[in-house]
């Protein structure tokens, strides 16, 4: 352990006038409000400026979806259930369906899938561009996080256009989409914005992702190895930060991600650092996939697949049975369980979230000896979405 | 038509079968298994699973069977290697003295969160986790309030902690809060 002295002078050298609440260390209440935490609370122990102890503090956000869930008709449970994660409200929805679909037995119109997964990959370039504005607001970096938020528009515009909806789209249910798309318009839109914000990637390379100051942050802290992270259930950019190559879309391919062709990058450091590179490499990623997907253009036929049951929504029955669906977020592995006991509204519903995972356990073990300066860098290199943990 | 298209699946369900005479298992489609063990043997499944190259658990899921006297337990699993979903199911006593299980913390460190979980929300208490009497998500102490079983009503318990919702028709048919 540092001395209390060393650690009041090394706060004093880095611009930090600290005052220990009593000798040894001080407990201090990190978030719900506090912005850096976005709705999540941590009790930290602090030992002058050093995290001793962290305990995470969930139950903010409870908002009880899954209860609600078997109160509501299988088709109403899309709009709440797309809430649990708002930086990718499309993810939710997919699993939901896909696995709907699977106890029904439907077999999704290869239009629909086309759409769905567009869909799930706009979503991805999206919530990764919010990611970046997180992060280099973190980071002090505000330039850059601004930049993104207005890259992120491009998306949401067109998200609007296809949907009617910018943030909650309601738009993929069980057995396809709800509406087709706009028209050849938009897939000339989707295909600009696509290169608009790929010609925009080196820009944040200089201002984030290859400057100094930012390395300085994100260098060595919140490490984590191979095992560690298999043990804790991490999944998504987190895990491949480690050097695991497991990616949902490879590993136990869905939609048309069999016949795409991409790459899982994988680092090995396993640090803050590790991780967001690991993000900036999968956006140029996801951007390449939209690529292909604009060459392959929806097929044409029906969005959705053509069923009597679903001409009365409220009284539509799914047959007795359970599914497990889950898809690649930026997040990680996203998973639902749906139990359907043959009537109108579903039984159980119960949604993996990753964040569960890094955002509980893990990280109030890599907290641990970090500087109260870092908490915000590590919670956002870890990408937590607290919706996840408070369903 | 299983048989010929799941081999992989298959030898994968035989090799932990051959190792588990106590457990059922069965190929459900591509890349799904899952497996019905008893559970007071649930500690030496996952062990063995985990020998398998299980290595990730993936969440704990509990559903309530009122009309059976019973809650499932759903340990779903993954595995990097096989790149295969195993669902353990094993079912346990609803009443509240009886919803005991072992913790699998030991072998699955990430159980911790979810045995919590399922502790807050069905009340089943998990033997060796030292977090089951930390409260988690929900901050009501009363006793035996459960809210995700299916016995407990939601309605009466919104409208008595929260004086507003008497204001809606309770009347209706078909009750959607």
């Amino acid at each position: 352990m540092v001395s209390q002295n060393e650690l009041i002078r090394e706060a004093r050298e880095n611009g930090m006038d600290l005052l220990p609440l009593d000798k040894d260390t001080y407990e201090l209440f990190f978030g719900p409000q506090h912005m850096a935490t976005e709705n999540f609370s941590i009790i930290l122990k602090m030992d002058g400026h050093r995290v001793v102890k962290a305990i995470a503090n969930p139950g903010f956000l409870h908002r009880g979806f899954e209860k609600l869930a078997e109160y509501r008709p299988w088709h109403t449970n899309i709009a709440l259930l797309l809430r649990i994660c708002v930086p990718e409200p499309d993810v939710p929805e997919a699993i939901y369906s896909m696995a709907v679909d699977e106890i029904i037995g439907w077999e999704v119109p290869e239009r629909a899938q086309w759409i769905r997964t567009t869909v799930l990959e706009m979503a991805r370039v999206s919530a990764y561009l919010f990611w970046i504005m997180g992060l280099s607001f973190k980071l002090g970096v505000y330039t850059a996080g601004q930049w993104a938020a207005a890259y992120r528009e491009r998306l949401m515009a067109l998200f609007e256009q296809l949907t009617g909806a910018r943030v909650y789209h309601i738009y993929t249910i069980p057995g396809g989409v709800r509406r087709d798309i706009p028209g050849d318009k938009w897939l000339r839109q989707l295909k600009d914005t696509v290169e608009y914000i790929r010609s925009k990637l080196p820009d944040f390379d200089n201002l984030v992702f290859e400057n100094y100051v930012a390395h300085r942050r994100l260098e060595g802290i919140g490490v984590m190895d191979k095992k560690f992270a298999l043990a804790e259930g991490v999944t998504g950019p987190n895990l491949r930060a480690t050097g695991v190559p497991y990616d949902v879309r490879r590993a136990d391919p869905y939609l048309l991600y069999p016949e795409l062709d991409f790459e899982v990058p994988v680092l090995k450091e396993g640090d803050a650092l590790a991780r967001a590179l690991i993000r900036r490499f999968e956006l140029e990623q996801d951007l390449y996939i939209l690529d292909q997907l604009l060459e392959i253009g929806p097929p044409s036929g029906p969005y959705k697949v053509e069923d009597p049951r679903l001409k009365n929504l409220p009284r539509f029955k799914v047959p007795a049975g359970d599914a497990f669906a889950h898809v690649e977020s930026t997040k990680g592995d996203f998973g639902a369980y749906v139990v359907s006991d043959g009537k109108h509204k579903p039984y159980r519903v119960q949604i993996r979230g990753p964040s569960i995972a890094h955002g509980v356990r893990v990280l109030e073990q890599l907290l641990v000896g970090a500087r109260i300066a870092d908490v915000p860098v590590i919670l956002m290199s870890l990408d937590n979405c607290p919706p996840d943990i408070d369903r | 038509m299983g048989e010929v298209k799941w081999e992989r699946e298959q030898m994968l369900v035989d090799k932990i079968l051959e190792k588990a005479p106590y457990a059922e298992g069965k190929v459900r489609r591509e890349r799904r298994i899952e497996f019905s063990i008893p559970a007071d043997r649930i500690r030496d499944f996952l062990m063995l699973l985990k020998e398998n190259d299980f290595e990730l658990m993936l969440q704990i899921t509990t559903v309530d069977w009122p009309n059976d006297g019973e809650l499932e337990l759903i340990y779903q699993m993954w595995s990097v290697t096989h790149r295969t979903h195993a669902m353990v199911r094993t079912r346990i006593p609803r009443d509240l003295d009886k919803a005991r299980m072992p913790t699998v913390k030991d072998i699955y460190p990430v159980a911790e969160t979810y045995e919590r979980d399922a502790h807050d929300f069905f009340g089943v208490y998990f033997e060796g986790n030292e977090k089951m009497e930390m409260p988690w998500i929900l901050d009501d102490t009363e006793q035996g309030l459960f809210p995700h079983r299916k016995d407990f009503d939601m309605l009466t318990y919104v409208k008595k902690k929260y004086k507003l919702l008497d204001r809606f028709d309770e009347d209706k048919d078909n009750y959607v809060i």
